[in-house]
């Protein structure tokens, strides 16, 4: 069993959708349940291909590749997971902010975070701040996560974290800021209640807020 | 004159001290108060702009426009304007299709804004061209293909190598044929701008990038002129196979160590730009910081082969006196160094008497300066204030503050002076590093006579 699921999770590695879906079903008929597929084969595998990000050891394309692997077969698994009392789901709500198209960095992020495991809502690029709140609400989200590559767009995501703390969620809503030009200062300075300098930082971040609330 | 200075460090001779290129790319309209999408869209704004970073920041060498989207429109990308940065590409015209474009598409120099950018180009070489060594930027290879593929570009360099390198091939001979126009209309160093290198491995750089990379420097060499790779974000990884494309110069950001990197720069004999960080010290920092920052930064540094810059286009509202302050700091860097020092050592307590501002027999000009001997902005501040005292004669009292003395670094504590040069009339701020014109100043002054 151990080594069908470390397969799994090394072929993400590989680059080959086909494969890490073969794999999938090879261990599902085998009679590994499918949360088990998930939370040792996929999620274990984009741990590992976080951890090679953080470190320059791969890059974008690397990612972007690996992360192709692992949504072709969220699509296997999905349907199969059964959500049982015990289960702590996450969601974020991600966005690139008003003003700002530059979603390299966004899609890292909301990638990283669906390889973690959580339910990710990727609102898009050049997000209305209202918009950020308006879909948390919608999804009932746990987390809002605004991204930006301008010094100049920055600035929106103040209005984001101050438009979620007047705003009435079921949950604690957390927002967090990340791209290039921010920093953690100014990050907790304006609103955010969180700031990682990368993507496997910003999911640790966010299993760290979750836990504390 | 400091474009010597530049043709020197570029052909690795000694000099006396290192040379400062400020990158005001869309910093440069606020300095005209001009918004990001004036200074790029009109020429006579933008060429106004460029004057005005000569005259304040001194450099010795300039970029004449940084908009990394020119070739990109042309190209049949849509692009989104913002008034305080550059516009960002929108559309990605190859999205949905694996094409080459046809080399007919290789951008004219009468389409899109390039015809802006050559006239102010051929101006400002007019204007300034002999004591500041020019700069024209290009959008790189790589990141130019990506405007044109969008994010599929990432997948394609693993699963379709082949396209990417033809596309960056296609997207080089653009470099190639910008570099072309903008040498001929008067550019001294050609800057090739690919912030996304640092996204991807050595070793996908080398098997797909390194090539069209080359071919664009040795191009420019060619025709005599020197070349420049700037790069933006993580590319310690990427320095050694960046060198092997022989640059003549390599700029990095803030998010490279430049000590380590300039080993590396230095093994290859290449000048290494940098790299003063944008948003934590430029944008904001204060004063005191750009200075403190530049000044340990080149205390930490072999100075031979070493350009002294911001780590890429500054952004928009970077505070004026931020980069005078920068500026000072590479080019008077020991009295800056005592500056600094002095105003950490400066207690509260030095007695300063301060006039008695509102019972002032005659208006009382006072300018706060770095040194108007040494820093050019300060001495067009305190020229405004003696072309005043030579205009209103024994009907103004005028007096400059160095911040060279302890006494007057004091001064302007007292006083709350945060920003140098600055201009006060009867004890209270009128202009900070920007220079008022001749009639501004003296319809103050009037304000203040009784």
């Amino acid at each position: 069993m151990m080594d069908i699921l470390k397969k799994i999770a090394e072929s993400l590695m590989e680059f080959e959708p086909e494969d890490t879906i073969a794999l999938v079903n090879e261990a599902l008929a085998s009679g590994i349940d499918a949360k088990t597929v998930l939370n040792e084969g996929l999620i274990k595998g984009m741990d590992i291909v976080g951890q090679l990000f953080k470190t320059n050891e791969i890059y974008v394309p690397e990612v972007t590749m690996a992360a192709e692997c692992l949504q072709e077969a969220l699509v296997v698994i999905k349907p199969l997971l059964k959500e049982e009392p015990s289960d702590v789901k996450v969601t974020v709500v991600i966005g690139t902010v008003e003003g700002d198209v530059h979603d390299i960095g966004k899609n890292l992020v909301a990638v990283m975070m669906e390889g973690a495991g959580f339910e990710v809502i990727d609102i898009g690029n050049n997000v209305l701040a209202q918009t950020f709140i308006d879909a948390a609400k919608e999804h009932n989200a746990d987390i809002i996560a605004c991204s930006a590559l301008l010094t100049t767009t920055m600035a929106v995501m103040p209005e984001v974290a101050a438009l979620a703390k007047n705003e009435k969620f079921e949950k604690d809503v957390k927002v967090l800021f990340g791209g290039a030009p921010i920093f953690e200062k100014w990050a907790l300075e304006n609103g955010a209640d969180g700031y990682a300098e990368d993507a496997s930082g910003a999911v640790q971040l966010v299993k760290d807020l979750v836990s504390r609330k | 004159m400091g474009k010597d200075l530049i043709i020197k460090v570029m052909n690795h001779e000694t000099i006396d001290r290192v040379p400062w290129v400020p990158f005001a790319g869309v910093h440069a309209g606020k300095l005209k108060g001009f918004t990001a999408k004036e200074v790029l869209t009109d020429g006579q704004k933008l060429y106004e702009s460029l004057l005005e970073v000569n005259k304040l920041y001194k450099p010795d060498g300039m970029p004449v426009v940084f908009d990394l989207q020119i070739e990109a429109e042309i190209l049949g990308c849509d692009l989104l304007w913002a008034e305080d940065a550059p516009p960002s590409v929108n559309s990605h015209p190859l999205k949905d299709t694996k094409e080459i474009p046809c080399k007919c598409k290789i951008p004219e120099a009468k389409q899109g804004r390039i015809p802006m950018v050559l006239d102010v180009m051929k101006k400002l070489s007019a204007e300034i061209g002999n004591e500041t060594a020019l700069y024209g930027l290009i959008c790189g290879p790589f990141t130019l293909a990506s405007h044109l593929r969008g994010n599929s570009i990432f997948k394609d360099m693993i699963k379709d190598a082949k396209y990417v390198k033809e596309l960056v091939e296609f997207c080089a001979e653009v470099n190639i044929k910008m570099a072309e126009y903008y040498i001929d209309a008067g550019m001294d160093v050609i800057a090739i701008v690919d912030p996304l290198v640092s996204q991807v491995s050595s070793k996908h750089f080398h098997n797909i990038l390194a090539d069209s990379f080359e071919s664009v420097f040795s191009y420019i060499r060619s025709k005599g002129k020197f070349s420049s790779f700037f790069v933006c974000g993580d590319a310690t990884n990427q320095m050694e196979e960046m060198c092997l494309t022989k640059p003549d110069n390599i700029s990095i950001d803030e998010n490279v160590d430049i000590v380590k990197a300039k080993e590396t720069t230095d093994k290859y004999n290449i000048v290494i730009s940098g790299n003063i960080p944008l948003t934590t010290v430029m944008l904001h920092g204060n004063q005191q910081d750009n200075m403190k920052y530049v000044v340990d930064l080149l205390d930490s540094i072999t100075k031979d082969n070493l350009i002294l810059s911001p780590g890429c286009d500054m952004p928009y509202d970077v505070p004026i006196e931020n980069t005078i302050g920068a500026a000072m700091a590479v080019i008077n860097t020991a009295e800056t160094r005592e500056m600094v020092a002095n105003y950490q050592a400066v207690e509260e307590d030095i007695e300063v008497d301060l006039p008695d501002y509102d019972h002032l027999k005659k208006p009382l000009v006072e300018a706060f300066t770095l040194d108007s001997a040494t820093c050019a902005a300060c001495t067009y501040m305190w020229g405004a204030a003696q072309f005043a005292k030579e205009h209103f004669k024994d009907e103004i009292d005028i007096v400059e503050y160095k911040y060279t003395t302890k006494e007057n670094i004091a001064r302007c504590k007292k006083m709350g002076v945060t920003n140098l040069p600055s201009l006060y009339i009867n004890g209270k701020l009128k202009w900070k590093s920007i220079i008022p014109s001749e009639d501004e100043l003296f319809e103050e002054i009037k304000k203040n006579m009784n």
